[in-house]
């Protein structure tokens, strides 16, 4: 049964998006698209709590080392050569899901305001449903694969088709950019497929089939041999760079972020809201479901790299965002330094970062869809986004406003609201590091080094003070100041409750995981992250301790 | 009274203003924007801060002598079952502060009705307070760092929502962005004291008090068990005193320490029964208090810092309070005056009258402030000390309660005369007396000679500059001519729910030296670095005895100050500015108030050092990111574009045309070039083509590669 429904999420879209294309009218296009949705929705909610009695049984040992994962459907698919239609979920994905499902209600209601080809759009969007979902499911290499590009075709023509003035521009730029990001993940794949054979030791599952990534990182002589020390341990860091960047590209991580602001600011605010909310998210999956489980050794080789990068991306992202005068790229480049923490906290191989890391990226999730949602409102009655000429929305529109402070605080990383215990959580797993680099053999970066965290964790800070400046200088642009004519919208202009319906469980949602993040998250991933830690440091240190002979 | 009941009583003196917050928010907004509706609703207010006041002083009474409560609820996941938690941690001074806070907090919503009269947002700003006042006692219950921090933040919100209430004008925008802005420098430095500390310090519960009896959970108890001393720290050590530092930063921010002060005065531009609780008697001294609760981890470095931090803090802002003429203005620096001496105090180890000085100060400033707004409310709204005068006759409550809360704030008492142990004096000479006392014993350990005297007399110097300025601002506005007449005549006394919150408060701080707060903040006082070796507050109480020896050796000197400052204001100002318009007019003495008057500078240094440049570096970076690296990236495009058409020439001329010839192959060129002129999407196509062709170039060498090697 549950196996079923995890198929469900990801045919019932692909399925809707047919329903989609031949529906008779734009209404029924709209209402399928909704219904599909909002069925989507309770599935995961019944998949929420299929998981907890799943995991309540005390009969699975559950541990993602041993492979064992959640409702897993596995299929051949194409036997010549191993690659299989594998799906199934654990503490990792279900969030994603719950988020994306939760997201996706929302944004079709939010694309009830499409005005062109609206079959068309639904279509793609639906598309673009099941392959977020295939990307969260799947645990075959291959399909994996599939679906990252399969989510990619139909947000380039959502982009290209629905956005603004340079829609064609941004929308290429999305593809190539995401399409050579594809283009590593591609030969990592094929790398793996090629040399996992070879190595001495393989269980059986991997004798079979090299594109299982769940039996790849659970397999403890795949990881050996990819390991310090091992027969392709440069191999090991190659692919970690490729796998690296294809998905930082995603996250997106500074320097591979000139994609997203593009995108961003041509993009229809409902698919703006997705990008944020959810795809930006595949990047930071992806790096904790495939490439450090499998190169736990070359994560560890990367770890300052990678959490350099984060703190760069945090503090790069925020003074770009305070130099836009365009509301919706200031908004774009605050999802880069906000993604920031997503890297820093998985760069640093603790668990308290690892959990920020996590959160941050359902947190944000959260907010920065919100906040694409509170511009895109305003942006369809005053027809422009220049931060400098708006004033006074607060006293106009003072409900709004409720929302919008809830929607921009929580971006600003306020204690109680979403986007404070990701960051706080990333940040202290930075100084958490200390304690394993200081004792850390010596071919990790800055072993025995007490004061490098530190530094970066100090620096990483100052990057609060910046979002403070950004976020409050465009509240204080945007919503103070005395009431004015040409932003008093009432009658026709006045927001609908269609609107408040996608403000609002947004916004309880923002609050909701911000003062109860545990319950919200962390009870379904903390044991996934146990057993990636198994994987990830506690092993991979061990080995190495014995590998380098100390 | 149980353990548990106690901390109950205490989460639901905490709980009740945010569910206050949001009843009012959801359901009274409801019912529509009249005067009367918006009343009930501020009325409602009033009786929920009633409802918290009654909890707490449950809790207080009930506390007795314990051990703290401490309870844990799991928040943060921090490793493989472990977290970091939050949750309420009960002691004296908890109990303590959770009455003054709510005492403070309901005659301060009482004055609210009164002064928000006819606002058209009263109704919002009650609400506001409402969340202040959780937000505050959610610090003032914080059983660690990170719950404190939470709140310490929630503070910060609501002071940037109650500094920007008046939003429409274009000063309580920029200062409630600066209030916050600044905070958040302090927290930066929070967070990483904060991230140092948190896994050094074990559980980081924040039990400094008692520290002994809850050894494991207290953060100094994990130290200590790790065979750290924070009083000798050892040159391994160093991070013990960088945290100190960037914990005490957060302090600087929300307590408004130099050089982080200047938001403090801007924030005068909220409404007055916000600079009364948030500006002055609660919020800015929450970085007192955190100061106070991390005071065992400080290191004598840490503790230099501090204390130095405070002494320039209180004698800078106490000089700028002498030339403001805007009321609110002289309070405020005031304000950062008083708060430098609880810091110096807390610098010096005077640990419990640090803190005797914050409960004290918190009653008679928010006195001084209400009764400020009354009289601005009945003035037009004028704020401008020369404007004022003569308005004893029109005002006289409001007169006897700033005159009582001046005597107070002066550390007034009765020179000489004694009655056994027992002095006659207001509260602020006793919390005063003992952070003097604090500072001459530490001044003769970091050295008599030098530099070191400074921390004690400077201190006592201001103490003769605060009585100074302090009945200046009375003189000016309650005795002499009226200067203004119109507003002179408009003036008459305010509401009793403006009166009565003044009074009382101005009665409490009168008695405040006489009802054992300082004794029972004295039981939790913890070790000092000036007391190495003792074990408990009392020993400590016992190492100041050389400083209240210096102190009441020359009693008539401290007692007196407030005679001596109070007699040459009277003097000076009794006619208002003309004796002043005269002295400033003296060569020197005018260059020096010129540079007083402007703060020393220190505004337009933090526009220019923090704004600018950070405006100057966004616009870099923005720059940066949009010629050159999204430019690399467009040539990347470019580049892939040029070698599509190389590669379609080649396809034409060399290949194709081996076949179809060189006359063909030279039209096809033709045909081919005009296109890359007809429109995006085509050459978008062609773009998208190329790469297509590198990446395949990329993945065919790639896995001809792993071949070759396989």
């Amino acid at each position: 049964m549950n196996e079923f429904l995890l198929n469900l999420l990801i045919f019932l879209p692909a399925f809707g998006c047919v329903g989609c294309l031949l529906a008779p009218r734009d209404s029924a296009a709209k209402s399928l698209a909704l219904a599909i949705s909002i069925i989507c929705l309770i599935i995961n909610i019944f998949l929420l709590r299929a998981y907890f009695v799943y995991l309540a049984d005390a009969n699975i040992a559950y541990s993602l080392q041993n492979g064992v994962m959640a409702f897993v459907t596995d299929v051949s698919w194409i036997p010549a050569v191993g690659i299989r239609y594998t799906i199934g979920m654990d503490g990792l994905s279900l969030p994603l899901l719950l988020l994306t499902s939760i997201l996706n209600v929302v944004i079709v209601l939010a694309s009830y305001s499409v005005k062109t080809n609206i079959k068309g759009f639904m279509g793609l969007y639906l598309l673009l449903m099941a392959g977020m979902y295939g990307v969260f499911l799947s645990l075959d290499f291959f399909l994996f694969y599939v679906f990252f590009e399969v989510s990619l075709l139909p947000m380039y023509f959502l982009i290209g088709v629905w956005g603004g003035p340079r829609k064609e521009y941004a929308a290429i730029k999305f593809f190539i950019y995401t399409l050579a990001g594809s283009v590593c993940l591609l030969i990592v794949m094929l790398g793996l497929y090629f040399l996992v054979p070879r190595v001495p030791g393989l269980s059986d599952a991997n004798q079979i089939t090299s594109f299982n990534m769940i039996h790849l990182a659970s397999d403890g002589a795949v990881r050996d041999a990819f390991g310090l020390g091992g027969e392709f341990w440069s191999y090991g860091k190659a692919f970690f760079i490729l796998l690296f960047i294809a998905f930082a590209i995603k996250v997106p991580v500074a320097p591979f972020h000139t994609w997203l602001p593009d995108a961003h600011v041509e993009a229809p605010t409902p698919i703006s809201m997705i990008l944020a909310g959810v795809l930006l998210k595949m990047g930071g999956y992806a790096l904790m479901r495939i490439t450090y489980p499998i190169f736990p050794d070359a994560a560890m080789w990367a770890w300052f790299a990678v959490s350099l990068l984060g703190v760069i991306s945090i503090i790069y992202g925020a003074f770009c965002a305070m130099a836009q005068t365009d509301w919706k790229k200031l908004v774009a480049y605050s999802s880069v330094s906000h993604m920031g923490y997503v890297l820093l906290g998985l760069g640093v191989l603790t668990v308290t970062g690892f959990n920020g890391a996590y959160f941050q990226m359902i947190g944000h999730g959260i907010s920065s869809a919100m906040m694409f949602y509170l511009v895109g409102v305003i942006y369809e009655r005053a027809h422009h986004r220049d931060l400098n000429r708006f004033g006074g929305i607060w006293n106009s529109m003072p409900t709004y406003t409720a929302w919008a402070s809830i929607g921009f605080f929580a971006g600003l990383g306020l204690p109680l609201l979403c986007g404070f215990p990701g960051e706080a959580l990333s940040l202290l797993g930075a100084f958490q590091a200390t304690s394993w680099i200081t004792t850390a053999a010596d071919w990790v970066p800055f072993a025995g080094s007490t004061s490098i965290m530190y530094i970066l964790g100090g620096i990483a800070a100052t990057g609060a003070i910046l979002t403070a400046g950004y976020i409050l200088w465009m509240f204080q642009r945007v919503y103070m100041g005395p009431a004015r004519e040409e932003y008093t919208y009432t009658g026709d202009q006045a927001v609908k409750s269609r609107e408040y319906a996608v403000m609002i469980p947004l916004g309880l949602l923002a609050i909701a995981l911000g003062v109860l993040p545990s319950l919200f998250v962390f009870t379904m991933t903390n044991d996934t992250v146990h057993a990636f830690f198994k994987i990830v440091r506690a092993d991979a240190v061990q080995q190495v301790m014995t590998a380098a002979g100390q | 009274m149980t353990d548990q009941l106690i901390s109950n009583l205490i989460v639901a003196a905490w709980l009740a203003p945010a569910a206050g917050f949001a009843i009012v928010i959801v359901l009274f907004s409801r019912m529509g924007n009249d005067q009367n509706k918006q009343n009930t609703a501020a009325w409602f207010t009033v009786a929920v801060m009633g409802f918290s006041l009654l909890c707490s002083i449950i809790a207080f009474v009930g506390y007795g002598a314990r051990d703290p409560i401490v309870e844990t609820w799991n928040w943060l996941p921090i490793g493989v079952g472990e977290y970091a938690p939050i949750g309420p941690m009960v002691d004296r001074l908890t109990v303590t502060l959770f009455v003054m806070v709510s005492l403070i907090s309901l005659l301060v919503h009482l004055y609210s009705v009164g002064y928000m009269t006819g606002d058209p947002k009263k109704r919002r700003f009650m609400a506001y307070m409402q969340l202040f006042t959780f937000s505050m006692l959610g610090i003032v219950s914080a059983n660690s760092l990170l719950h404190l921090f939470i709140f310490w933040e929630m503070v910060g919100l609501t002071s940037y929502l109650l500094i920007g209430f008046w939003y429409e004008k274009r000063a309580p925008q920029l200062a409630c962005k600066k209030a916050f802005f600044m905070n958040r420098i302090g927290d930066a430095g929070f967070m990483l004291g904060f991230g140092i500390l948190f896994f050094q310090c074990g559980g980081n519960i924040l039990l400094p008090i008692n520290a002994a009896a809850n050894g494991g959970d207290s953060m100094l108890g994990a130290l200590l068990a790790q065979g750290i001393d924070p009083l000798n720290p050892g040159a391994n050590n160093w991070w013990l005193t960088l945290a100190g530092i960037g914990l005490f930063c957060g302090a600087m921010g929300k307590s408004a320490q130099f050089p982080l002060h200047t938001w403090l005065p801007d924030a005068m531009e909220g409404p007055t029964p916000v600079s009364s609780i948030v500006h002055s008697a609660t919020m800015v001294a929450a970085g007192v208090y955190m100061t106070a609760r991390i005071f065992p981890l400080l290191t004598p470095a840490a503790l230099l810092f501090v204390a130095t931090i405070g002494l320039v803090t209180l004698i800078t802002a106490a000089l700028i309070a002498c030339v403001q003429t805007d009321i609110k203005r002289v309070l405020a620096y005031s304000t950062l005056s008083q708060l430098g001496y609880m810091v110096l105090g807390l610098g010096c180890g005077s640990y419990t009258f640090a803190l005797f000085h914050l409960i004290t100060h918190a009653f008679f400033k928010c006195s001084l402030f209400q009764c400020a707004g009354s009289v601005i409310t009945v003035c037009h709204h004028e704020k401008e000390l020369p404007q004022y005068g003569g308005l004893l006759k029109k005002m006289p409550w409001t007169a006897t309660a700033f005159i009582l809360s001046t005597l107070a704030i002066a550390g007034a008492a009765i020179p000489i005369v004694k009655f056994g142990d027992f002095s006659v004096a207001f509260g602020g000479f006793f919390s005063k007396d003992g952070i003097i006392a604090g500072a001459y014993t530490y001044s003769s350990v970091i050295g008599d000679a030098g530099f070191g005297k400074l921390y004690v007399w400077a201190p006592v110097c201001i103490a003769y500059v605060t009585a100074f300025y302090m009945t200046r601002a009375f003189v000016l506005t309650f005795l002499g001519k009226p200067r203004n007449q119109a507003i002179h005549d408009h003036a008459h006394e305010t509401p009793w729910t403006m009166v009565v919150p003044q009074l009382v408060l101005a009665l409490i701080a009168m008695i405040a030296g006489y009802i054992g707060i300082d004794k029972l903040i004295l039981e939790t006082a913890p070790q000092t670095a000036l007391a190495a070796g003792a074990v408990t507050g009392h020993e400590l109480h016992e190492n100041m005895h050389t400083g209240y020896h210096f102190v009441h050796g020359w009693v008539l000197l401290f007692g007196g100050a407030w005679i001596v400052s109070m007699i040459i204001g009277l003097l000076i100002y009794r006619n208002g500015f003309t004796i002043t318009d005269r002295i400033v007019r003296i060569p020197v003495i005018k260059q020096v108030h010129w540079l007083i008057y402007n703060k020393f500078g220190f505004d337009g240094l933090f526009d220019i050092v923090v704004i600018l440049l950070g405006k100057l570096v966004a616009i870099i970076i923005g720059s940066f990111d949009k010629y050159i690296i999204d430019g690399l990236v467009n040539l990347a495009g470019w580049a892939g574009k040029q070698m599509a058409f190389a590669v379609g020439i080649f396809d034409d001329q060399v290949i194709d045309g081996s076949v179809r010839g060189i006359a063909e192959a030279a039209k096809g060129t033709g045909g081919m070039l005009s296109t890359t002129h007809s429109g995006n999407l085509r050459r978008y196509i062609m773009m998208m083509a190329g790469l297509s062709i590198v990446g395949l170039f990329v993945i065919l060498a790639s896995v001809g590669l792993i071949f070759a090697s396989a």
